[in-house]
């Protein structure tokens, strides 16, 4: 992970440098506004700290400057602690979060985390419903003994039935999730994707089965 | 090695056992038919060299009793449920005796093959006693087999993990829509619809 750190006051910066790198970032430090617009055009970064109060240009018009050029890097701005316009400014202008004056170092790298998490998250997990699995990076429906690759709306149709297992599902509601709700599509269209995921449930030998509830919709249970 | 080096005697009678089962073959009715059906006998090349990796003796003997598809045969169909209607038909013909049936659809290999084989004994006629190997697949999927067939040939296959990988998934996108077709045409069929 590598980090921009803005920051004018050279011991605190230093400071910063030292935690950070202790912590497995890879830092560049800057020292100026100028500087730090200069680096962020230059190198791909996953996220920068940058002090409100610095020479050349200041924080928050770093931050204006790069969300106006379209750069959505993660951005945490340091603030000073009595200042609220200061942090009201900064959130409006585009960073993902602020920290005020003097702070904690271990609650720095806390938002750093959560920055970068929220930047990146974990990959979709495979889904598992009785000897069913659903893998959303494959589109792959399988059992132990076969697999098929759904069609991008069977896939949205079996993800939206196995994380909500044993719950009755309206048709409106699948029409609304995977058609959109004014997509001027009959809402025979579920019934037929229905029909396509049951016939693939059993030549998987699958042990769960879409039922039908009422005529009001469908439910994912185990047989 | 020749065919006629290797099968001597036997060539006939293969041949014999191939004209049976294709007449056979010719024989079923339905609505759903037959969309092609290929035979051929085994050339005495790939006969040696599957007894080879068999680890069978190279003689004509086990040619003929240790492996089944000296003669093979292999039906094409259009839909999925026509294999099935397929193998059941044959299965309940009285001139030929199933030894066995692997149903790789239901449980497909791990490279993502899918079809019905059945290994039979010829019961009737001047063939009667050999051995043969049928199998059936729907459309889609043979034409999947043609290309898994040539990597099995090629001996050195560039980036062959992703090669497999990207054929499987091949697979597993054929048998979907071979699955979602057979759908439509029972929506089709159910007087409800």
């Amino acid at each position: 992970m590598k980090l921009l750190l803005a920051e004018d006051e050279k011991s605190l910066s230093n400071a910063l440098v030292t935690i950070l790198e202790k912590n497995h970032y890879s830092v560049d430090a800057v020292y100026d506004g100028a500087a730090a617009l200069e680096y962020l055009a230059a190198n791909v970064y996953d996220g920068a700290i940058l002090d409100v109060m610095m020479p050349k240009a200041d924080g928050i018009t770093v931050l204006k400057t790069l969300r106006r050029e379209g750069n959505m890097i993660p951005v945490i701005i340091l603030t000073a602690r009595s200042d609220i316009a200061d942090k009201v400014n900064g959130l409006d202008s585009g960073a993902n979060d602020y920290l005020a004056k003097p702070f904690d170092s271990r609650e720095l790298l806390a938002r750093i985390r959560t920055m970068i998490r929220v930047q990146n998250p974990p990959d979709e997990k495979v889904m598992q419903t009785g000897n069913i699995q659903l893998n959303p990076e494959t589109l792959e429906l399988s059992s132990e003994s076969s697999s098929f690759r759904l069609a991008g709306k069977e896939f949205q149709m079996m993800e939206i039935l196995m994380t909500n297992p044993d719950s009755l599902i309206e048709t409106d509601y699948f029409m609304e999730k995977v058609w959109g709700s004014d997509c001027g599509e009959e809402k025979q269209v579920v019934w037929v994707y229905i029909s396509f995921l049951r016939k693939k449930l059993k030549a998987l030998h699958a042990n769960i089965r879409i039922a039908d509830v009422d005529r009001k919709g469908y439910r994912l249970v185990t047989v | 090695m020749t065919d006629e080096e290797f099968y001597k005697e036997a060539l006939g009678v293969l041949r014999d056992a191939e004209s049976y089962l294709l007449s056979l073959i010719g024989q079923y009715r339905d609505s759903s038919p037959i969309i092609s059906c290929k035979s051929r006998i085994k050339s005495a090349q790939s006969m040696v060299e599957k007894l080879e990796r068999q680890g069978f003796e190279i003689t004509l003997q086990s040619a003929l009793e240790k492996v089944y598809d000296a003669v093979g045969i292999r039906i094409i169909c259009g839909f999925v449920d026509d294999v099935y209607h397929v193998s059941e038909w044959l299965e309940n013909c009285s001139g030929i005796e199933i030894i066995h049936r692997k149903d790789y659809i239901a449980y497909p290999k791990p490279n993502g093959y899918r079809s019905l084989h059945l290994c039979l004994r010829i019961r009737e006629g001047t063939a009667a006693g050999t051995l043969a190997e049928i199998q059936i697949r729907t459309m889609a999927i043979d034409f999947w087999a043609t290309l898994e067939h040539k990597l099995k040939y090629k001996h050195k296959i560039p980036h062959e993990d992703l090669i497999r990988r990207e054929l499987k998934r091949c697979a597993d996108e054929i048998a979907a829509t071979d699955m979602s077709m057979q759908t439509i045409r029972d929506m089709l069929a159910d007087e409800n619809f």
